[in-house]
């Protein structure tokens, strides 16, 4: 972590300090001032903005080392910068409580953007190292004359509305070196560290997960429910935005949902997130798992920008993006799948999500992840590319590896996918897929018996993932719902199984005299749950 | 704080909503703030009022935020509110706000929904808002902008201009829009013609704020390419001074 301690001030430079509340203000503050814009005809100074450097900085510090309601000001002061011009500007706040640690900084940073738009004459735009302020003069004329002014209203404000903050000092700089050193050497890095963060934040890290309902206003049940390792399908709000607008907007349309008891860590399913979703759905959707796509998948609203679908042929799964206008290999196009998967409710076979899902380390863990994807565009793919495990960037055909059942079939054959001789799924090492090519591999590569069955026992435990059989299943498959237990030469076999637990102590696979078949022995017991 | 009004200007295509709107723009921001709003996809505002070249659209913003918000870092409403900030041109006596292109694919409903929040925090701070809409009315659908005092309806003499202001009407009520509503005729060449409209806006609940003749010298102006401002003595817009004080009298008391 960046070490958080108190600048150094430098030498030579001037300095204003001043300590101690201040209840006067020569301007109204008002939440009402927000949005009023300062044209730059009734602009008195432009600080910070597109043409001179400038930063906000919220640093969390040990209580001992905040003096409460002190601001220093480093470089000139409001009435000595030039009219009509734009200057460098820094407002840095350390802030002590007991309930303040460094992830409470860019909350607390957020608001400074409103605090200083209450102040009547003073507009305040962007965040971060792009803030951008103007005053007016008509505030000017009525008698602000300091920054100081603004820093003490602003941390009245964050004391008043942030209850937490026990101690609050500010330093506003004007000085360009010391504007442009600090952003460099302190802030810069808190911003790094701060978004490095965002990305390694999970799940489990978090206490509660934020809905949206937004487009309950066209797919009336739907209700999308946003985590840090599930950005929204729309592709538009992370975890950080959702909580961002319910921290702003409690009435709005994204309300935090309390993750409640965790049912299934690998599929992703919270009793907090089935009661939320139940209720907001009109009992439409009564569980969801947010890292699965066979089971109880997160419904969709058609707003999706990529869809995912799942082909039996070849047990694995698709995904295809908006704008892509030929049909996948299912021979669907994208907007044909949409249109039978939108409307709010959760479609087995099909899932939408959005382009940042791909980059989760839980994308559709509970399947496979990237171990079972089959297919995608390239255009697709090559967005995507680096967060595709290497071991499988060449083994997913784009379109033009494939285009129809026949050529993805070859294709995945060929660069031998997991799919074809089974999946076994990152996450906890289980195998969730048969395979279904085995009789040739057998054949090629001369398998011996030791080798097969070493496999085999290594999930003794195979427990058949197959929820699209017992669920209503989208039309695609109605026409095709046996799962490729297939064989592909001899005997046709359909083997069905609801609700079984199978244990396989040895599955013996022999090449029958005379004939170029194999057949399947073994002793299998089968448990009735 | 002001008390704004936001006023819709709507109508069939081509019957003259926009030069309508304009003369309204340039005669209200004498008498304080206002907010100019080019809300047809198709739009020449900007033109009839003068203005040379509006670089950037709301469109544009719309679609760089849609291409890019997965990148943005920190908060995203923040960032947005910035960028409307800044499409928004600063005129000697008002500012321009350009809606520009129509939405691309995919989901706009998050994007739409921060600026509605948006354009609601900026456009409460002038004193009118002068909206130049296709008849559609798409931004007041799509709840972009999610109020309107009053509603305008320009309609030539034709029988499509005055369907289309019964459809507005409609539109309005499901739109659950609570708006006042009158209709002024445009390109009317005769007191037959004149009397039709005003008939129809009794029947259908619209106020009567007059009607403006077809003039010559508002073609002869567009065509050498000068703005509604240079738009010299003429009987359009003598015209237009009678619709204009009852325009007042209705939609400013
Ligand atoms: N009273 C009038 N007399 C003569 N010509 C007019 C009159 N009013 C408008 N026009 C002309 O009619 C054309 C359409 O006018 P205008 O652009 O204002 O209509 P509009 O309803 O905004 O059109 P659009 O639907 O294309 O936006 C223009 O060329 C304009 O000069
Ligand atoms: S698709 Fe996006 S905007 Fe729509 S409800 Fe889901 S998260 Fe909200
Ligand atoms: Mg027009
Ligand atoms: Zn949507």
């Amino acid at each position: 972590m960046v070490e958080r301690k108190k600048l150094e001030i430098p030498e030579g430079v001037k300095v204003k300090v001043s300590q101690g509340e201040e209840y006067d203000f020569p301007v109204d503050i008002s939440p009402m001032h927000e949005g009023e814009r300062i044209r730059k005809g009734d602009m008195y100074v432009e600080l910070a903005g597109p043409k001179q450097p400038g930063f906000e900085l919220v640093m969390a510090l040990p209580e001992d080392q905040v003096e409460d309601m002190k601001v220093t000001l480093v470089g000139k002061d409001l009435d000595e910068l030039e009219e009509g011009k734009a200057h460098p500007f820094a407002m840095i706040y350390y802030v002590a409580g007991e309930k303040i640690d460094s992830d409470l900084e860019p909350i607390i940073e957020r608001r400074n953007h409103d605090f200083q738009n209450y102040i009547e004459g003073v507009m305040h735009l962007n965040q971060r190292y792009d803030i951008w302020i103007r005053i007016g003069k008509n505030a000017v004329e009525k008698g602000l004359k300091s920054l100081i002014t603004i820093a003490k209203a602003v941390m009245l404000l964050f004391k008043n509305e942030m209850p937490f903050i026990e101690k609050i000092e500010a330093v506003y700089i004007t000085d360009r070196d010391f504007v442009e050193k600090t952003l460099k050497e302190v802030a810069m890095p808190i911003f790094e560290e701060r978004d490095a963060r965002v990305e390694a934040l999970h799940d489990e890290d978090v206490e509660e997960f934020y809905s949206c309902t937004l487009c309950q206003s066209f797919a009336p049940p739907d209700v999308c429910i946003i985590t840090p390792d599930r950005p929204s399908l729309c592709g538009a709000i992370t975890w950080f935005d959702g909580r961002a607008a319910a921290r702003v907007d409690p009435e709005g349309p994204n309300k935090p949902v309390p993750k409640g008891e965790i049912l299934d860590p690998i599929g992703g399913e919270y009793s907090g997130v089935n009661e939320f979703a139940k209720t907001e759905s009109g009992g439409v959707t009564e569980r969801i798992k947010l890292h699965s796509f066979l089971e109880c998948p997160h419904p969709s609203c058609g707003c999706f920008e990529v869809i995912g679908f799942y082909m039996p042929e070849v047990d694995g799964i698709g995904w295809i993006h908006r704008g892509f206008p030929e049909p996948a290999p299912n021979g669907l196009t994208f907007s044909t799948m949409a249109g039978q998967t939108g409307g709010g409710k959760q479609v087995v076979g099909f899932l939408g999500i959005g382009m940042s899902y791909f980059r989760s380390k839980k994308f559709i863990q509970a399947d496979g992840g990237w171990y079972r994807v089959v297919w995608m565009p390239k255009e697709l793919k090559q967005k995507v590319i680096n967060y595709i495990p290497e071991d499988m960037r060449d083994k997913i055909a784009t379109e033009e590896d494939a285009k129809s059942m026949e050529e993805l079939i070859e294709f995945l054959k060929r660069v031998d996918h997991p799919v074809v001789k089974g999946v076994v799924r990152p996450v906890d090492g289980k195998k969730i897929t048969e395979g279904w090519g085995k009789e040739e591999e057998v054949e090629e590569e001369e398998e011996s018996e030791a080798e097969t069955e070493e496999v085999q026992e290594a999930q003794p435990q195979l427990q058949p993932q197959m929820p699209q059989m017992t669920m209503p299943m989208p039309v695609p498959f109605q026409q095709m719902p046996q799962l490729p237990f297939t064989m592909q030469s001899g005997p046709k076999i359909k083997l069905i199984l609801k609700n079984a637990t199978i244990n396989i102590d040895k599955i013996i696979i022999k090449k029958t005299d005379g004939e170029k078949k194999e057949g399947q022995e073994g002793k299998k017991e089968q448990n009735k749950r | 704080m002001r008390s704004i009004a936001v006023i819709a200007v709507t109508g069939k295509g081509g019957t003259g909503k926009t030069i309508f709107a304009a003369m309204l723009i340039l005669h209200l921001c004498r008498k304080g703030s206002l907010l100019a709003v080019d809300a047809d996809p198709d739009s020449n505002l900007p033109e009839a009022l003068g203005v040379e070249e509006v670089e950037k659209t709301l469109g544009d913003v719309k679609e760089v935020f849609q291409h890019t918000r997965d990148e943005i870092r920190g908060d995203k409403s923040i960032w947005f509110e910035a960028k409307v900030f800044e499409v928004i041109n600063e005129l000697e006596d008002f500012d321009l706000l350009v809606m520009g292109r129509p939405e691309g694919e995919g989901c706009y409903c998050y994007t739409n929904n921060l600026l509605r929040g948006i354009l609601r925090k900026f456009m409460k701070h002038y004193d009118f808002v002068v909206v130049d809409c296709e008849a559609g009315l798409e931004h007041f659908s799509r709840k972009t902008i999610d109020r309107a005092d009053c509603v305008v309806v320009v309609s030539d003499t034709s029988k499509k201009g005055l369907k289309t202001a019964e459809r507005i009407s409609e539109l309005m009520k499901s739109l659950g829009i609570n708006a006042r509503k009158a209709i002024v005729g445009n390109k009317v060449t005769d007191a037959k013609a004149e009397e039709m409209i005003e008939n129809f806006a009794s029947r259908a609940g619209f106020e009567f704020l007059g009607a403006l003749p077809y003039d010559s010298m508002v073609v002869e102006n567009e065509m050498a390419g000068k703005s509604v401002r240079d738009l010299p003595e003429c009987e359009f817009k003598r015209k237009f001074k009678e619709v204009l004080k009852k325009f007042e009298s209705w939609c400013l008391s």
